[in-house]
């Protein structure tokens, strides 16, 4: 009982992390996570290193391009 | 025959009245600014080029909004004119230019392919090190990562695209876009766990021995 399925969850488990797989697929793998610690911690490394690049990447665009491109849609339209 | 609308000549239905395209860009597509702002400073990697960037995105998807079809994914259309756009006016002045494909180098030629943890421990403590990690070192490890591997991360961990969706913005087949995700993702977690073990960032609440910043031997 030890062994089932580690490889497939290994191979799978970007997919799995991304949404990407069917339901059944899904739920094979989740299964098999909630009972082997070695992929749990795979997909918690997993899971952080995504959230990791989710706050790096949160930026704010800065005040005057917004206000760039506003004039620039209006010159554009004035234009047409 | 009291109001116009029942009269069956009165154009009522079709006059309903014409949305001013503008507003509606600005209502639609304007929000995203942030986002694609976002996406274009990991691209260009300079916040000018990313504003000038966007700002061009933002003029050709003005133009083009006619073709784009309502009730279709809007930003993974701006996504498309963004990473076009920046395929063809930015990428040829990176200072670091772009190196063709990697996509057919082997794991062993990228480095890092091998896992570097193993083990229930270090593995929980490899992610709490991440976890930890200044936003500036998961920057400069995307900086540093292939820019196809950087873009599939970040469309994938980012923005949240389906594999489908970022094959279409970045013109790819899936299985590219699985095998560019793998490999940025397994080399950005080698890059933060190397980082993490340099600076002594672990687990168990103390510092290890900072890397020498080598005061100058006299």
């Amino acid at each position: 009982m030890t062994d089932c399925g580690c490889d497939k969850a290994k191979a799978e488990l970007e997919e799995y992390l991304h949404n990407e797989l069917a339901k059944a697929d899904a739920a094979d793998i989740a299964e098999h996570i909630a009972n082997c610690d070695d992929c749990t911690g795979e997909a918690h490394v997993g899971i952080v290193l995504t959230q990791a690049v989710q706050r790096a990447c949160k930026e704010t665009a800065p005040e005057v391009l917004r206000d760039q491109v506003l004039l620039s849609l209006r010159a554009l339209q004035a234009n047409h | 025959m009291s109001t116009s609308k029942d009269d069956p000549t009165a154009p009522a239905e079709t006059e309903t009245p014409v949305v001013d395209v503008r507003t509606l860009f600005e209502e639609q597509a304007i929000p995203y600014m942030d986002q694609l702002y976002a996406a274009g400073l990991r691209m260009t990697r300079n916040p000018a080029d990313a504003a000038d960037l966007v700002q061009e995105t933002f003029v050709k998807a003005f133009a083009a909004f006619a073709q784009f079809q309502q009730g279709t994914n809007l930003k993974a259309w701006l996504y498309r004119i963004l990473t076009n756009t920046f395929i063809n006016n930015y990428r040829k002045k990176q200072r670091d230019p772009y190196q063709g494909t990697i996509d057919d180098l082997e794991d062993w030629q990228l480095g890092g392919a091998e896992s570097v943890t193993q083990g229930r421990s270090a593995r929980s403590a490899e992610a709490e090190a991440i976890d930890h990690l200044p936003d500036s070192a998961v920057k400069d490890a995307l900086q540093a990562i292939p820019e196809d591997f950087r873009m599939a991360v970040y469309f994938a961990d980012v923005e949240g695209f389906s594999y489908q969706e970022i094959a279409d913005i970045m013109k790819t087949p899936v299985g590219t876009v699985m095998s560019r995700l793998h490999r940025g993702r397994r080399l950005l977690r080698d890059l933060l766990s190397e980082y993490a073990l340099e600076r002594g960032i672990n687990t168990s609440g103390t510092r290890a021995q900072p890397a020498t910043v080598g005061r100058p031997k006299k």
